[in-house]
């Protein structure tokens, strides 16, 4: 099997940086935070994935 | 054509022993740390430990056990209201509620916060994944969907997975079988024992699952399901059939992957540890029968840490064919809290279901009750049998289970036949034991 662990971990923190932003841009839009929200979490489960695997 | 992949997470599921103890320390470490910081609860009871000192598994062994009683007495009459002092995220954050049944004593109350629901959920898809459903499948849920966790995870994760999730919650049990067929439904979840009751219910419909549904796999939950039961339950349904092992407070935890030798642990989510029987407390090695101890690795709502299950297991140290890297686990002996001694010797209700399940397809329900005569205890073993049976062959399979049952538990039983349907069915948590001599 082939993978890149470092390479998805890099585009996972990428998701969660744009994903704060984007939270913090439309914190008055509470369909935005609460989208946001939703989208970090399954961030979490990635980084519980992948992330911690990484040395 | 694409090649069938294998593995939910083949990076998790593959990865060399020590890096996965290396995990999971490291996230003891971290879960530690929020339970001190978080939970009135655990700060007190892990005062004085320092997450940094535990650096082995060894170290773990030397954090106290949390026990069920601890768990319920620190929600209690304490704020906040329901989930008082074990609670380690702000109220406003919980967004699904579940309970245990309460079996032992008050319930205890588990919240979840999306995340640690999503993590709960994600788990169970590495256990559905292991089991071979896969997106193709149309999943049959015929389970009370209520405050009980049961089968909410299997339903969110088969979800999540990509099967087609059907709920047959509202329906009773004939129904949800003309369901199954109308549907064509591939999987299926339940308890053992409502999957046994489903044939019987099915046979009297007329209907043969083998011949007449199109159920290839079923996941149980919610009660033990010794071989022999698992067995019976593949023949009637012409299913692969797969166990797993979780509970409220941890969720899901262990999965039979298509092997179907033993559970594999789903780590690094979970720190499973076995300890000796006796003692309580000193770990043993695999291949010795001990009591379960389980670290829920990563859901931060109200944190598990060696929480004793209280179930009696023994770890694998064979390899498993199929390349996960995790621990696996066979249940057996059943639950600590219904281990008896009589006349000197141990007793543990799960045998007598090996025994009527592995030997004698004639019986289509049973009970254990534990009474008292005097001074001596009696164990009297109530059976159901086949309608069909005459009298005298109902007299002579008493006469066979008894003999049985005296060789695989050195007890002597009193056998008592009941009429048809005269024994309680159960579609979650079966209780075929009961101890009359409990005050």
């Amino acid at each position: 099997m082939e993978y890149d662990l470092k390479a998805m971990d890099l585009e996972i923190k990428a998701i969660e940086e744009r994903t704060k932003k984007l939270k913090e841009l439309g914190k008055e839009f509470v369909a935005v935070e609460r989208n946001a929200d939703s989208i970090l979490t399954f961030v979490y489960l990635l980084k519980r994935n992948i992330s911690d695997l990484v040395e | 054509m694409k090649e069938e992949k294998k593995y939910w997470n083949p990076a998790v599921e593959t990865l060399p022993r020590e890096r996965l103890v290396q995990i999971e320390l490291k996230r003891f470490r971290e879960l530690l740390r929020w339970s001190q910081e978080n939970s009135p609860f655990y700060k007190k009871k892990f005062h004085g430990i320092e997450p940094e000192d535990i650096r082995t598994l060894e170290d773990v062994s030397k954090v106290p056990l949390t026990e069920k009683d601890e768990l319920r007495e620190a929600q209690v009459g304490k704020e906040p209201y329901l989930y008082g002092d074990l609670l380690a995220v702000p109220p406003e954050r919980l967004s699904v509620y579940h309970q245990t049944s309460g079996t032992t004593g008050k319930p205890v109350y588990i919240p979840d916060t999306y995340e640690s629901w999503q993590w709960v959920v994600e788990v169970w898809c590495y256990i559905l994944y292991g089991a071979g459903f896969r997106p193709t499948d149309r999943v049959f849920l015929p389970f009370v969907y209520n405050v009980y966790i049961a089968f909410w995870q299997g339903h969110y994760a088969a979800e999540k997975l990509g099967c087609e999730v059907v709920p047959g919650g509202g329906l009773e049990t004939k129904a949800r079988i003309q369901k199954m067929m109308e549907v064509k439904a591939t999987g299926l979840m339940n308890t053992p024992t409502y999957g046994l009751h489903m044939l019987e219910v099915a046979k009297e419909m007329g209907i043969d699952p083998k011949r007449d549904l199109t159920i290839k796999k079923m996941i149980c939950a919610g009660e033990p399901m010794p071989e022999p039961t698992r067995l019976r339950l593949e023949e009637g349904w012409g299913a692969d059939v797969f166990d797993h092992l979780g509970g409220t407070e941890p969720g899901g935890w262990a999965g039979m992957c298509t092997e179907k030798k033993g559970m594999h642990v789903i780590e690094p989510h979970f720190l499973l540890e076995m300890i000796d029987l006796e003692t309580m407390s000193k770990p043993i090695p695999p291949g010795v029968k001990g009591v379960a101890v389980i670290t829920s690795l990563c859901r931060r709502s109200i944190p598990l840490i060696r929480f004793n299950l209280k179930d009696m297991m023994m770890v694998r140290d064979d390899p498993c064919p199929c390349g996960r890297t995790s621990v696996r686990v066979d249940q057996v002996g059943g639950r600590v809290d219904d281990l008896r001694k009589i006349r000197g010797v141990f007793f543990s209700p799960s045998v007598v279901e090996e025994v009527i399940r592995g030997q004698f397809p004639e019986v289509v329900e049973f009970e254990t009750i534990l009474t008292q005569e005097g001074i001596m205890p009696v164990l009297t073993l109530r059976v159901e049998m086949e309608p069909s049976l005459a009298e005298s062959q109902q007299k002579e399979l008493r006469k066979v289970i008894r003999e049985k049952l005296k060789i695989r538990t050195n007890l002597t039983f009193e056998i008592e036949s009941v009429k048809p349907g005269g024994l309680p069915r159960y579609t979650l948590k079966s209780a075929r034991f009961k101890d009359s001599t409990k005050k």
